[in-house]
């Protein structure tokens, strides 16, 4: 049974338990259910993007227009309805649809358009960034306070708790199952991974590969309208800049889950423990006393390591023990 | 005549054409614009653009990308400020926040070419870390109080032009001749047009791989210090997001992601273009709130046209090949 | 009358890959004004005696001398700059520098002077490059000229050019041909590995025949004949490699439909074939390297567009379908590049299997049925794996193709294309997927064979088409098929004037 489990995602799990213990060790307030669970408030945006990314990455893509699209589908949920006065869920709806629309320009350029998805969504990342800001522009409201009075509802989405455990924490997981069940147990979680491993022999086989890519950009522009709905909910107001400071944990949790940049290879459960890990990482510090700037040191360097030692396994290998005992290439 | 025919090919012209466009349209919206005092004000304010541009261009060349330059600028500004507001030595300050950007590079290198991670992991995880140093060091404080002397020095102006300016441009055409003339310099293009080809002429990849590392990692710290320079202080996010732009301002001026194709030149006039819309604006009465859209928008544009473009060339001349063996 | 000097002697050369003897007692002698033309079919040994020649390989045994003097550690640098330079095939240029920055780049020389010989080689060849164009933007041809005056730029007084005029047209040819011509008389000693016999017959002076790594035949090109040159690509004796497990068909097809009509199709690379597949049997389609064969498999499967002319198999019309829905109609392909468009590398073995037949199970994916199917092909093809799970990269390569093969089956089609099925796998590997090819002909699967390896074409087809250059005039069918048939129709001499040299 144990075979069945990856080893890198068994890793992860025994590094999330070994942390905790840890931190709990330094600070036994860590030790606290609830703080615990309410910390997924911090990262459940990254996470619920990150699965998305997940997908992309899994095809051989990239996504970096994510944290852009949290600034659009949180200002135009602020203006939809506080400013033109639809109905709060109406708002909600259209604006993730936007994410939607986003992701799907990425998609038909980067698939269709045969453009690089790292220039594409480089773009995008200023475009869409650059709409939310007009959109703020435009409708006169202040960039500084952002649009607020939000109903309690609303709210609740992000701040509310059913049975003790934070709506977070569940809205977490039904965004990692939809994205495990979508990665993994259908046709198109199956498609995904074909054309990542091998785009060619994907079209040779008749998959429609050029679908499958754009369509996992709209899915990945979709979790960022829903991760930004989040966030407005979270922090109670609308704003343009949201999510500028994401785009780092995001890309980190994706490589240090196990997917490797190249495509072909990786999983959303790998994302959703290294969401947990880097989450609980930063409580942990913050409680043992480390000041918020060392926690991004710490995830850049998790990142180099990860991505050295997983991406290229073999080959990484064998460049260490040549470094380290610096024998002579022959070329063939 | 043929030499001159030439120029007007090049991507490069096209771009010079952009701006001169840019100029034109915005100058007859508001005369202003085009006023002398205006020019000298565009040109200064993307000087520190046009340096990075230059050395983020040597990466793109090798077919990689350098997304650090933000955190290397932040952190040799601060070092150097440090340096000077505690009453250090000029030299010094510059020679140590050099030194900054070259060991970035090196480092950068290191993870592109030994670790073998993509450059654009590898960097952004630089940059992440660079930023967190920076903060470290300054205690999470601005640096300021640095001495007038040295934010005067981008101020000179001899016979009318600023010292700075000129020299930034001048520097900008010898790498351009370095780059296109010399035949040491051709290598960043040829490892970015066909790596496998520059191997068989015996070019080293990866040593000039590196190389185009260091020069991006020096070109930001060099950037840090006319940053210094012209704004006198260094906040603890000077730089952030600035790659970006960077980036967007070699693609605007010609130069490919995929490596093989651009001149510094082009990213100069990029830069250019890009800090010029955002005075643009300003004289157009246009909210500055476009900008974003604007640059992201055009970015997006450029990148797509060059691509079909690209691809139908491409196609062409498969299809050619393949129909000259049919007898 | 002064002999000509030497400038390349080749002897006893010895060359192993891992196992594979790839040359074996190669001796072989260029002088100065001589063109000797090389012929050898696939695998031979051509590009592999040349790799040792310009330094890129180093041989197992023999010796090297380059201009009299013994050349024991070469590598591609001191190649050129004793005299060597190979002309690849394809040419290895940057595409985004102009002619001439490609011409001077990684060479020492002062760039004003490279600049000015180039312009007075160009004028003196006759040719019409601008020094100032983008590599990318030059025809094949001009590429071509491009690498030649990057050899002669280099004083080379060795040119080793490997098939030339593949991309050429008749004119650019002729071109070539009085280039060489000059070249000949300036006293440069030419190497020409081609394909094409009239060629060889138009400019050579000498002609050398490789056959499994070793020289079948080698001397002046007056003393052969085209039917010479042919029996020197034949295997020798009789040897049978293969179980006469293959019966022949023998079936005039009469009041059949066939499975497959290709009617006068034209695309890129190809025009006006035709031909046809009938039920249970296997056809070959014989030819050379680059004869567009994989072209015409690739259109008629729906990759590339087909300009004119009709497909139809079991008597619907599949000429403008999209690959899925030709797959659906009954045809499977088998590509040609196994690792680039066969397997899915880094994936299970089940997965490679089930790729195609998971769309027939709906939303969901079936990993029950999965397994049970990919156990069904493990067992029934024989791939030898120690779990379904494992990754295929980490098959042998018959065993990968099994599974590609396996593929191909699930989708229950009526005719399979395969195209170079045994390219890479080795002799105990590849009769086991003759073994397969044969339960499929009696299972009543019809094949069409693509192969470059004219010995497993004659030996397995029922009938045999020949592609030559894009076109398809030869049908051999059950009783003209033999080695000899097979071999002039692959070369495009079976039909018609048998011709001595020119």
């Amino acid at each position: 049974m144990l075979n069945k489990i990856p080893k890198w995602n068994l890793t992860l799990f025994v590094l999330i338990i070994a942390e905790m213990i840890v931190f709990g060790m330094i600070n036994p307030r860590f030790w606290n259910v609830t703080i615990l669970l309410n910390s997924f408030n911090d990262f459940i945006a990254i996470s619920i993007i990150g699965f998305f990314v997940t997908l992309v990455v899994i095809t051989g893509g990239i996504d970096i227009s994510g944290v852009s699209i949290i600034g659009l589908t949180s200002v135009v949920t602020g203006l939809l309805s506080q400013v033109v006065g639809i109905n709060i869920w109406g708002s909600i709806l259209c604006a993730i649809l936007i994410g939607g629309l986003c992701g799907l320009l990425n998609g038909v350029l980067i698939a269709y358009g045969r453009v690089q998805a790292m220039v594409i969504t480089l773009g995008g990342m200023l475009l869409y960034s650059g709409i939310a800001i007009v959109l703020v522009g435009l409708s006169g409201v202040s960039t500084y306070e952002g649009i607020s009075g939000f109903p309690e509802d609303f709210s609740s989405i992000a701040n509310g708790e059913v049975m003790g455990i934070p709506h977070s924490v569940i809205l977490f997981i039904i965004m990692f199952l939809i994205a495990y069940i979508l990665l993994h147990r259908t046709k198109y979680g199956r498609y995904i991974y074909l054309t990542g491993i091998n785009q060619n022999t994907a079209d040779y086989s008749g998959i429609n590969t050029k679908r499958i890519i754009a369509s996992s950009y709209v899915l990945s522009g979709l979790s960022a309208g829903i991760a930004g709905v989040v966030l407005t909910s979270y922090l109670g107001s609308a704003r343009a800049d949201y999510g500028s400071e994401y785009l780092m944990p995001i890309l980190t949790v994706v490589v240090l889950g196990g997917t490797l940049i190249t495509g072909g290879k990786g999983g959303v459960v790998g994302t959703a423990l290294a969401s947990i890990l880097l989450g609980f990482m930063q409580i942990g510090l913050q409680m043992a006393g480390v000041s918020t700037q060392y926690i991004g040191l710490a995830t850049g360097v998790l990142l180099i390591v990860s991505v050295a030692f997983l991406g290229i396994n073999p080959e990484f290998r064998l460049n260490m023990k040549r470094i380290l005992t610096q024998k002579q290439h022959i070329g063939g | 005549m043929p030499r001159v025919r030439k120029i007007f090919k090049q991507r490069e012209f096209r771009t010079f054409l952009f701006l001169v466009l840019l100029f034109m349209v915005v100058g007859f919206i508001n005369s202003d614009y085009l006023s002398l005092q205006n020019i000298d004000r565009s040109l200064k304010s993307s000087l520190l653009y046009i340096v990075l541009a230059v050395g983020m261009t040597f990466v793109l060349l090798t077919g990689n990308l350098d997304i650090s330059v933000g955190g290397t600028l932040g952190l040799s500004a601060a070092v150097c400020g440090t340096i000077l507001r505690d009453g250090g030595n000029i030299f010094l300050a510059v020679i140590t926040a050099i030194l900054i950007g070259a060991i970035i590079g090196l480092i950068n290198g290191f993870g592109v070419i030994k670790l073998k991670i993509s450059s654009f992991i590898m960097t952004l995880a630089i940059l992440s870390i660079t930023r967190v140093v920076q903060v470290i060091y300054t205690d999470g404080k601005w640096v300021e109080n640095i001495p007038a002397n040295f934010k005067e020095l981008s101020n000179i102006d001899i016979f009318g032009i600023n010292l700075l300016s000129f020299i930034v441009i001048v520097g900008v055409i010898f790498v351009q001749l370095y780059l296109s003339r010399s035949s040491k310099g051709r290598y960043y293009n040829a490892i970015g047009d066909n790596a496998g080809g520059a191997i068989s002429l015996g070019i080293p990849v990866n040593r000039y791989i590196a190389y185009s590392f260091v020069i991006s990692g020096i070109c930001a710290s060099l950037a840090g210090l006319i940053f210094v320079s012209q704004i006198g202080f260094v906040s603890t996010n000077a730089g952030a997001g600035i790659e970006l732009t960077v980036i967007a301002a070699c693609v605007l001026g010609g130069v490919s992601l995929i490596g093989g194709i651009g001149t510094v030149v082009g990213a100069g006039l990029g830069a250019i273009i890009l800090t010029s819309i955002n005075s643009a604006l300003v004289f157009m009465k246009v909210p500055a709130f476009w900008n974003d859209t604007i640059s992201g928008s055009l970015l997006i544009i450029i990148v797509v046209i060059d691509a079909l473009l690209a691809f139908h060339a491409n196609k062409k001349a498969k299809k050619l090949r393949l129909n000259a063996r049919v007898l | 009358m002064k002999a000509p000097r030497n400038l390349v002697r080749l002897e006893n050369i010895r060359k192993a890959f891992n196992r594979n003897i790839v040359l074996e007692g190669v001796s072989l002698e260029l002088n100065e004004s001589e063109v000797i033309a090389i012929i050898g079919g696939n695998g031979a040994g051509k590009s592999t005696l040349m790799k040792i020649l310009t330094g890129i390989y180093k041989a197992d045994e023999g010796v090297v001398e380059i201009a009299g003097e013994k050349a024991d550690h070469l590598n591609p640098s001191s190649a050129h700059e004793r005299g060597i330079y190979l002309v690849p095939q394809e040419p290895l240029l940057f595409p985004n520098m102009t002619v001439e920055q490609n011409l001077t780049l990684g060479f020492s020389k002062d760039k004003n002077e490279v600049r000015g010989e180039s312009a007075k080689l160009i004028k003196e060849l006759g040719w019409n490059l601008d020094l100032n164009r983008l590599a990318v933007t030059l025809s094949i041809a001009e590429q071509q000229q491009l690498e030649i005056i990057k050899g002669l730029l280099r004083k080379s007084k060795v040119l080793i050019l490997d098939e030339p005029t593949s991309t050429l047209t008749f004119s650019e040819t002729e071109s070539l041909f009085k280039v060489i011509k000059q070249l000949k008389n300036a006293g440069v000693g030419i190497f020409y590995i081609t394909h094409r016999l009239n060629e060889v017959f138009q400019i050579s002076t000498h002609a050398v025949i490789l056959r499994d790594g070793k020289v079948t035949l080698k001397g002046k090109i007056e003393e052969f004949t085209k039917d010479m040159l042919i029996q020197g690509l034949l295997p020798v004796g009789n040897e049978n490699h293969y179980q006469n497990q293959f019966k022949r068909r023998r079936s005039t097809h009469e009041g059949e439909e066939p499975i497959l009509k290709v009617e006068n199709i034209v695309g890129d690379g190809f025009k006006n074939i035709s031909f046809e597949v009938y039920k249970g049997e296997v056809v070959g389609l014989a030819g050379l390297v680059g004869a567009g064969r994989t072209e015409i498999a690739e259109a008629i499967y729906g990759i590339h567009p087909i300009e004119s002319g009709k497909v139809y198999l079991d008597g619907k019309d599949i000429t403008k379908l999209s690959i899925n829905e030709t797959v659906d109609s009954g045809l499977a392909y088998i590509p040609e590049d196994r690792f680039l468009n066969g397997i899915f590398s880094i994936t299970s073995v089940r997965n490679n299997i089930t790729a195609q037949l998971i769309k027939r199970h709906g939303f969901f994916t079936k990993k029950k049925l999965e397994e049970q199917v990919a156990d069904q092909y493990i067992d029934r093809l024989r791939i030898k794996v120690n779990s379904r799970e494992d990754e295929i990269k980490s098959l042998s390569g018959g065993n990968q193709q099994k599974a590609v093969i396996a593929r191909a089956l699930s989708m229950n089609p009526k005719l399979i294309i395969m195209d170079e099925p045994t390219r890479g796998i080795d002799a105990a590997a590849r009769g086991d997927i003759y073994s397969i090819l044969t339960e499929l002909k009696s299972q009543g699967f019809s094949i069409l064979l693509i192969s470059s390896d004219l010995e497993e074409i004659e030996r397995i087809s029922d009938r045999i088409y020949a592609v030559y250059q894009g076109t398809c005039d030869v049908c051999l069918n059950v009783d003209q098929i033999n080695a000899v048939n097979v071999m002039k129709a692959a070369f495009g001499t079976f039909k018609g004037s048998d011709m001595t040299h020119a």
